[in-house]
């Protein structure tokens, strides 16, 4: 029997990867879903796998779970390749999620702890607290094919968790629950790095990457876009940005030579600045020729450098003015 | 291996937890009961098997109707003596008589004639022929003027005996009765293993379909190989399968064992206790040989309906001996039926039969099943590839330097 090595790792070290790509190519016929992947994962944090439907963010986390084999590039987990052994440490949540409809909840639970070869007993537990505080514990014993979608999404959730991995991949975890629901998973993949686990998770929402990621890996067309830690990608493609709120016609703003951008609303605008002291002094220009309610700066948000650095093929971002990191 | 155990476990629950699985294995016995019973049953009285409507039977010479009525009689069947030869073909017409025997004044130089409204009630004509001709000799050894003793020395048939011979020098002798239940007992045995193969090889493929259709086809093969979790199927339900056997093997060797003789039943010779052991060793090596293959054409269809395009040469392949098998069990020893033997897609049913009918050799045996352990590890083999690259297949076809990346990690 494969035993499994629990906690092994040895968090402080930050120079060692759990998970390493190294140029990783993956082609669907003429297509390249992965082109060129490079990114590592260190022991114990979040990693964003981020970028816009299609990007081949499924395509990599499959790769690095050894379900589809790159055409080229390394995969290491923990600095070696992927072996049927390894598979008792990794917890996946895959895109398309999947349950044995007519198995109980709680049956269910215990089979995918099973076939990870995990502690009955502990894993039973675990299963069991999460269950609780997802609050659906009363449906343990109900078939899947009974339980609404979200429902079965949090199984799903638990069934990846619930045999303790050290190594966790999420791939879209949000998608289909409702706010409160994501806010419990939020919570959840915090407390899960706190235990010193490792998280890689996709989404193309940016708002929770921003709220739980210490590193993100942006990519577009199976392409690098941006990586780093958060705040290095903030300081590296964010820019400034302000709000105003004002009387009068503000359409002179788009043209002044600091500002990169605008977006018009009917009772606000936000523009987007470039160079130094920019705010200042599009607060002084503003100050004489229009009569400001507010005027508010703004932090470069995940968002808007998504909306900025892979926009460019929506139809939004295809009126806008091009714009220059 | 433990990950396979846990797949074995959960797709035998899956199965046997099922209404169809439990009334299966109730009325399973029953099924044998009827190939037991039935063929005793049938020869001790063949009117079971005639019609019950009476014959109209119509004779110019009145000596001729009694000697017929007597006949008919003797052999069960009800008649009527018919006046009016258009009424009879109507009342058959209409379905009230089985048929209608019309013999004629002049008869025998005129032909006499039987109407019927289907043509195929064999034995009910061809013994009312053989009737007709006896009855004919004898009035033309009468007329010959032979005495008593030389008529009947003239009329008496040589004895004939069918002897079986058998291993350690034995002897049996055979009778039609026998032929009877050997071919009832080889349709039974063979129905059984086509009727489980062909069921437990559709669940292994629909199982297989629906790890791809439920989508949990990703989370197993997050947490085992596509090996474990094709053979950890196939074990699950082989073992389903089994049970099922044993409850109705465990019936059939009882009906041997204690019922038979307790009720005095004259069990055809062919069911056995040593013939159930031999239906359970060939459904179990024709089980794997089919659950391998469909479990490959699982992974390759799209969905169940796809499976069901993809399954039909399998299907052919067990028809084959099912077409066969009067022909298989008169002429156990032609060159087609041994070839079918040996050949590991036919060979469990038709090798089957043949154990039934004749005492193939040991080395035949040896060699049947030989060949059919190798072909279910080269298709278990094979499958399991076909298994690991059709698994997730949707709609494209897989590069060879793909595979040959997926065959390297276990």
């Amino acid at each position: 029997m494969e035993g499994r090595p629990a906690g092994h790792f040895v968090i402080a070290d930050k120079e060692h990867s759990v998970i390493d790509l190294q140029n990783v190519v993956k082609a669907f016929d003429s297509v390249k879903a992965v082109d060129g992947v490079s990114f590592a994962a260190k022991p114990g944090e979040i990693f964003g796998l981020i970028g816009p439907n299609g990007a081949g963010k499924t395509t990599t986390i499959r790769m690095i779970m050894n379900i589809l084999a790159p055409d080229s590039g390394s995969i290491m987990l923990d600095g070696k390749m992927l072996t049927e052994s390894d598979k008792a440490r990794i917890g996946y949540l895959p895109e398309e999620r999947g349950l044995y409809k007519k198995m109980k909840v709680g049956d269910m639970l215990a089979f995918l702890a099973e076939i990870k070869g995990a502690d009955k007993a502990k894993s039973s537990a675990r299963a069991d607290e999460w269950l609780k505080r997802f609050d659906i514990y009363e449906w343990k014993g109900r078939k899947i094919e009974e339980l609404s979608k979200g429902m079965a999404q949090k199984v799903q959730f638990i069934g990846t968790v619930a045999h303790d991995p050290d190594i966790m991949l999420f791939d879209e975890p949000f998608s289909g629950l409702d706010p409160v629901s994501q806010d419990l998973l939020l919570d959840a993949l915090l407390e899960l790095k706190r235990a010193g686990k490792t998280v890689l998770f996709s989404t193309h929402i940016m708002d929770h990457a921003e709220r739980i990621c210490e590193r993100i890996f942006l990519m577009n067309h199976g392409k690098e876009v941006a990586s780093g830690s958060l705040a290095e990608v903030k300081a590296r493609f964010g820019s400034d940005a302000a709000r105003i709120e004002y009387d009068g016609d503000a359409s002179f703003v788009a043209s002044l030579p600091y500002v990169s951008a605008t977006r018009e609303f009917p009772r606000w605008m936000e523009v987007e600045l470039k160079g130094e002291d920019a705010a200042d002094r599009l607060y002084r220009d503003l100050a004489g020729r229009l009569r400001m309610r507010r005027f508010e700066l703004l932090e470069p948000s995940l968002h808007s450098i998504f909306i900025r650095l892979v926009g460019g093929d929506t139809a939004e971002a295809g009126q806008r003015e091009a714009l220059h990191v | 291996m433990f990950k396979l155990i846990a797949v074995a476990k959960r797709e035998f629950k899956a199965a046997a937890a099922n209404k169809t699985f439990v009334i299966m294995t109730i009325l399973g016995p029953f099924f044998i009961f009827a190939v037991t019973v039935l063929p005793t049953l049938l020869t001790n009285n063949p009117s079971v098997m005639g019609s019950s409507k009476p014959l109209a039977v119509y004779a110019a010479d009145p000596a001729l109707g009694d000697y017929l009525s007597g006949a008919l009689e003797a052999q069960g069947m009800t008649f009527l003596k018919a006046t009016d030869a258009q009424v009879a073909k109507d009342l058959v017409l209409a379905g009230d008589y089985a048929g209608y025997v019309e013999v004629p004044a002049s008869w025998p130089d005129e032909e006499a004639r039987y109407f019927t409204k289907t043509g195929t009630e064999a034995t009910v004509y061809g013994s009312i022929g053989a009737m007709l001709g006896s009855y004919a000799t004898q009035e033309r050894i009468r007329e010959a003027g032979l005495s008593q003793e030389q008529a009947q020395r003239l009329l008496s048939k040589p004895e004939f005996r069918v002897i079986k011979l058998g291993a350690n020098q034995s002897e049996e002798t055979k009778t039609q009765d026998d032929f009877l239940g050997i071919l009832l007992t080889a349709l039974t045995f063979v129905m059984l293993i086509y009727m489980t193969v062909l069921l437990y090889g559709q669940m292994i493929g629909r199982s297989v379909v629906q790890e791809k259709t439920n989508k949990t086809v990703e989370i197993m093969l997050s947490s085992l190989s596509s090996r474990d979790l094709m053979f950890g199927k196939i074990a699950g339900l082989g073992l389903a399968g089994l049970v099922q056997y044993a409850v109705w093997v465990g019936m059939g060797v009882l009906m041997v064992t204690v019922v038979g003789p307790a009720f005095n039943l004259s069990l055809p010779a062919a069911v056995s206790v040593a013939n159930f052991l031999w239906l359970v060793l060939f459904f179990i090596l024709a089980f794997f040989l089919y659950a391998a293959g469909y479990a490959a054409l699982g992974a390759a269809a799209e969905d169940e309906h796809h499976l069901g395009q993809l399954a039909w040469p399998l299907i052919l392949f067990l028809i084959i001996p099912m077409v066969l098998i009067s022909t298989m069990v008169m002429n156990p020893g032609s060159p087609l039926v041994m070839a079918l033997s040996f050949f590991p897609l036919t060979s469990p049913i038709v090798m089957l039969v043949r154990l039934l009918v004749s005492a193939p050799a040991w080395w035949e045996l040896a060699l049947c099943i030989g060949l059919l352990v190798l072909t279910v590890y080269g298709i278990a083999a094979f499958g399991a590839k076909i298994f690991r690259v059709g698994i997730l297949m949707t709609g494209k076809r897989p590069k060879l330097g793909e595979i040959v990346r997926w065959l390297r990690v276990r």
